[in-house]
């Protein structure tokens, strides 16, 4: 059971890295810094809620730490990892509350936790709390990013439940 | 159960028959309803941000937290340039009469740059890669964000 355990994670964890590659070669979309689709969290989302909390923070971590090696520097792993925890903490909590039809909704207040980590790490960094002015812009994209990639993820465990 | 075509007198809501309309049950139709109020109020508050009128004229340059450079834009009178070191690369910012912007930079997502002039609002030219960061500050009083921010 071990070895499939970890056959599993290591191939959710190989397709949300290529996801994540991929969408990282995307120039951002707009001017406003952070905005992105975050696509990878499809994968984050189906394990949390299809495998369990602990492989879905195991996967979440390895894509986050790859990742970062190869698409990005040590700057863009600090936002992702405090982006990351905060989202998995957020969906972690909602498990309990969500039937199936309503994965999606965790997805969108994960992404929202994840704009509210990001900001933090950036409000910190460049040590400017104006770049809070872009908060309301930032978790508006991430709803809406949320919400794809939540119904991408609830179509996922939904085929994936039917064997 | 829920195809049954029944009235429920008691809670006032009616389980209907199959029909062409998609119909949530009530706890989703809740957290549809608590999220559209939150994007709601995220819109808004996005635009009073954007739209915030801009009295606060004097651009401030900062790299990694330390102020590099202050540039009362009232004060500006032609087009001009100057490079800033950010943390590893640079920036190249413009100035012009009431507006400043990141006119080229050697960072990877070139966000700065699309970001464009400057010229009121609340929100400020970031450079997350350089840590640079242009903001419209009052000049002279100085508000409360300036004392946090300086």
């Amino acid at each position: 059971m071990q070895t499939k355990r970890l056959t599993r994670d290591a191939m959710l964890t190989g397709v949300a890295l290529i996801i994540f590659i991929v969408e990282a070669q995307i120039p951002p979309l707009t001017s406003v810094p952070g905005i992105k689709m975050g696509l990878a969290n499809i994968i984050t989302v189906y394990a949390a809620f299809a495998i369990g909390p602990a492989d879905a923070a195991l996967i979440l971590a390895a894509r986050i730490l790859l990742g970062s090696v190869v698409a990005g520097n040590l700057s863009t792993l600090m936002y992702s990892a405090a982006g990351g925890l905060l989202c998995l903490l957020a969906m972690l909590g909602l498990r309990r509350v969500l039937s199936e039809s309503q994965l999606w909704v965790a997805s969108v207040i994960g992404a929202a936790a994840h704009n509210l980590g990001q900001i933090a790490v950036a409000v910190a960094v460049t040590r400017t709390p104006a770049l809070l002015a872009y908060l309301p812009v930032l978790l508006m994209s991430g709803m809406i990013a949320g919400l794809f990639t939540g119904l991408c993820a609830q179509a996922l465990v939904k085929r994936m439940s039917r064997k | 159960m829920g195809n049954e075509k029944v009235t429920l007198k008691g809670n006032g809501r009616r389980s209907e028959p199959l029909s062409g309309k998609i119909k949530f049950p009530i706890q989703t139709r809740v957290w549809i309803g608590t999220l559209a109020i939150a994007f709601a109020v995220c819109l808004a508050a996005a635009a009073v941000v954007w739209l915030l009128p801009g009295s606060r004229r004097v651009a401030r340059v900062s790299v990694d937290g330390a102020v590099v450079r202050e540039i009362d834009l009232s004060a500006v009178t032609a087009e001009g340039s100057f490079v800033v070191e950010g943390v590893g690369g640079t920036n190249t910012v413009t100035v012009r009469p009431g507006g400043v912007c990141v006119s080229a930079a050697d960072c990877p997502d070139q966000v700065c740059v699309k970001r464009g002039w400057l010229e009121g609002g609340a929100a400020p030219i970031v450079c997350l890669p350089h840590r640079l960061v242009i903001e419209l500050v009052s000049g002279g009083d100085g508000n409360a964000l300036d004392a946090i921010s300086g």
